[in-house]
């Protein structure tokens, strides 16, 4: 089992953890941005890490923003511990604690909009559609099935909710919060992204039904992409050869635990809140491979691991 | 990074070619953030020594140490023709508590020179970062083709067969001196410290009241903030130049390294055997269509070999600095000393890049060792046409026919090496052709090289490059 580097381990000003990844300030303009093994389902965070996760979920980010290079200004400055440590020495004796889920980045101004895109016909989009035959307020061709797939993507923004689920909101009321060019720089950037994304995974056996981007401005006012890019955890990941629209998919990467949790809640164990129940070894570890299977497929490349 | 508007020129190791993290390294934000903690870490130096320095001086500066503002910086730079004094007044501005006694006793080399010496220990330690995940690279590549028999080649002819795995270990070796080399550099190297204008130190004597105990504690504590074991032990006014001469010298020694692997890897290329990446859209030629060049080998040669050329002129800038300094080296340093770190970034993005993705052709590899492979085994055929009751005068006059004559057959477009048919068709010589084949098998000339392999990664590599933890794709490169 790996141990997550926990708030107090770094000698750096800890800003604030979220569900998945602590957050440091390095200095003025820099942060450190360290993804745990945590894992939550249903809503509920458990007790359990799934080894390597965390770096999976840094080194895709990585990943995917040198494959950005060119198309979208990103906030990555590293993401190798050693690369990390010759820039900020103070983090010499912490590279273990580093190793693979550190990134270190840029710092910026974070615009307050959750850049939603849609391929695919799911989730909360799902229930607003089969209500009202909308998505953020627009109008959709009706008929569509769960899961279906978009001909074109749907750009849909939400609040960043601090407690609870993010709200969908209208690209108009995105406009007032952050201004139009904005809006409007923010949603292209995010349809083009994911378009990159969606045919890259999709010639690998993933489809990415949809995903959430952060943008913030840098020190320059340059809309700057930031956070974790078209990872499972902030995408919809599905297996392709398994797609079958007309019902929710199965998930690339949760499945295994979904499907041990849904059991626990049928056979009367867990009644869907915290506290979780405790996973057995064998579902952390199928886990955790589906995470490792799907940076493989995408990179093409192996994760290093401890066990290699 | 941004494309530039290409309204003017733009350097092309930071438009295209280096890293995020050593352009980084580089940036005015980098040095001139090192300059405002090199004036806290003299201020402390001189407070904790006696001078009467308020906490709030020492707070304002140490909450100020990363939001310059470059804006300021110019004005005054444009007033004062200074760049150091133009920093002092910006940092005063916010934190005026420090305002009268920022830089005190110093000269500009103070920040200047150990700026630089910190951004080029750093940078080693960049470069070193780079240079383990190639050797992890190079590493998985090694074992992955420890016993694949390849043909040798030494003047550039063929030779002796090796493996391709255990030719990868030569590249690595390389990198593994220079890992050794960047060690060295690092733990020797010194800061300048605190010296004053022709290195005697009067203007701290003079603020300590000739207390010379208190200006060696005070060059001690510099040293120390700034994460050096030693402040060099004399200087002029500037640390001697040899330092950045050493420092390039290091730097070089892994291009030429580099450039080495690149230019092996072309001329492998060259007869089809190994291929760097290619992707399924890049052009090879406008002209002609069916190329595949090596240009990202190419590449590493075309910059290591600027590298390299700046490697001597650090050594001629060293000459020339005249008594206790001159300023002819600053306009000079400022090009080749970030610019040589960037370039060789740029190279080993690059060289992770091409070993992560090379295209091993086995076939081919066969192909050509067994062109070769029958006039390898010819004193081996001696020996066995002896036992079999030759003679062995006879049997290497009768080799040496054949093997010209299928040499010549070859090169005149003979499908295949026929030396073997030739001598099984030589009654005298007493051998059949199976029995010739046997010898040809060609696992069983390349001596130790797997084994060489394993020792050489299990017993060298791993131990230095450690395991796990890291991803192992590399940084993109743009074709």
């Amino acid at each position: 089992m790996t141990v997550s580097a926990s708030p107090t381990q770094l000698p750096l000003k800890h800003l604030r953890r979220g569900k998945v990844r602590e957050v440091y300030e390095v200095d003025e303009g820099r942060l450190l941005l360290v993804a745990s093994d945590r894992v939550s389902a249903f809503d509920v965070v458990m007790r359990e890490r799934i080894p390597f996760k965390g770096a999976v979920l840094t080194q895709l980010t990585a990943w995917w923003l040198r494959h950005l290079e060119g198309v979208v200004r990103h906030h990555m400055i590293s993401a190798d511990a050693e690369e990390i440590v010759a820039l900020v020495p103070e983090l010499q004796a912490h590279r273990e604690a580093m190793a693979g889920r550190a990134m270190l980045c840029r710092r910026t101004q974070v615009f307050p909009v959750e850049c939603v895109v849609r391929g695919y016909l799911s989730g909360s989009a799902w229930k607003e559609y089969r209500a009202t035959g909308t998505l953020a307020g627009e109008e959709l061709p009706p008929g569509l099935l769960e899961s279906s797939r978009f001909e074109q993507p749907i750009f849909s923004p939400a609040t960043k909710a601090e407690v609870g689920h993010d709200e969908n909101i209208t690209f108009a009321r995105m406009s007032d919060t952050i201004g139009a060019g904005a809006a409007a720089e923010l949603r292209r950037l995010s349809l083009l992204v994911y378009a990159q994304g969606r045919d890259i995974a999709a010639g690998r056996g993933i489809i990415i039904a949809d995903t959430k981007f952060e943008f913030g401005a840098d020190r320059e006012g340059q809309i700057t992409l930031i956070d974790e890019v078209l990872t499972p955890d902030s995408s919809r990941f599905w297996p392709a050869d398994r797609y079958a629209p007309g019902g929710s998919q199965p998930s690339f990467d949760k499945q295994p635990l979904r499907d041990y949790l849904d059991a626990e809640r049928r056979a009367g164990r867990w009644n869907g809140e915290a506290p979780p129940p405790p996973l057995p070894n064998e579902v952390v570890s199928a886990t955790s491979a589906r995470y490792l299977d799907a940076y493989r497929r995408i990179t093409g490349h192996t994760l290093k691991t401890e066990s290699t | 990074m941004s494309p530039s508007s290409g309204e003017t020129y733009s350097s092309p190791l930071a438009e295209r070619y280096a890293s995020r993290a050593m352009l980084e390294l580089w940036s005015p934000r980098t040095r001139y953030g090192q300059w405002r903690r090199l004036w806290l870490a003299l201020a402390e130096g001189e407070k904790s020594l006696g001078i009467p320095i308020s906490n709030d001086a020492i707070d304002q500066m140490r909450q100020h140490l990363d939001d310059i503002d470059f804006g300021a910086v110019a004005a005054y730079e444009r007033r004062l023709r200074h760049d150091v004094m133009a920093h002092i007044r910006a940092f005063a501005d916010v934190a005026p508590a420090a305002g009268p006694f920022i830089h005190l006793g110093a000269t500009s080399a103070y920040v200047t020179d150990n700026a630089d010496l910190i951004l080029m220990r750093r940078g080693l330690q960049l470069l070193r970062a780079k240079i383990i995940r190639v050797l992890r690279a190079l590493g998985a590549f090694a074992r992955e083709w420890r016993d694949e028999p390849t043909l040798g080649s030494t003047h550039l002819q063929p030779a002796q067969p090796t493996t391709v795995g255990k030719r990868a270990t030569l590249w690595m070796q390389d990198l593994v001196i220079d890992l050794g080399e960047i060690d060295y550099r690092i733990d020797a190297l010194p800061c300048r410290g605190v010296k004053g204008t022709t290195g005697t130190q009067a203007s701290f004597l003079a603020l300590f009241e000739g207390d010379h105990e208190k200006v060696r504690q005070l060059d001690r504590h510099v040293a120390q903030a700034i994460g050096f074991k030693t402040s060099i032990p004399v200087s002029g006014q500037t640390y001697t130049r040899k330092l950045d001469a050493q420092v390039l010298s290091t730097v070089a020694g892994i291009a030429a390294s580099t450039a080495k692997f690149a230019s092996d890897l072309r001329i492998l290329q060259s007869v089809g055997e190994i291929e760097e990446p290619f992707e399924e859209e890049q052009v090879g030629s406008s002209a002609m269509a069916y190329k595949r060049n090596p240009m990202r080998c190419e590449r590493i040669n075309s910059l290591a070999r600027f590298v390299s050329s700046l490697e001597p002129n650090a050594n001629q800038t060293h000459s020339v600095q005249f008594l206790e300094r001159t300023l002819d080296d600053s306009a000079n340093r400022r090009l080749v000393i970030p610019e040589s770190f960037l370039a060789t970034d740029a190279i080993l993005v690059l060289m992770e890049n091409v070993v992560c993705g090379l295209e091993v052709h086995p076939a081919r590899i066969l192909r050509r060792l067994s062109d070769e492979l029958p006039f390898m085994a010819t004193e081996e055929l001696i020996v066995h046409a002896v036992r079999a009751g030759g003679d062995r005068q006879h049997a290497h006059e009768r080799i040496r026919q054949a093997s010209i004559a299928a040499s010549r057959a070859l090169k005149d477009g003979a499908a295949r090496n026929d030396m073997l048919e030739r001598l099984a068709a030589d009654p005298e010589f007493g051998m059949s052709i199976d029995d010739m084949q046997r010898t040809l098998d060609p696992h069983r000339f390349v001596g130790r090289a797997p084994q060489q392999v394993d020792e050489f990664l299990n017993e060298i590599v791993e131990p230095l490059i450690g395991r796990g933890g890291g991803d192992d794709h590399s940084d993109e490169v743009r074709v």
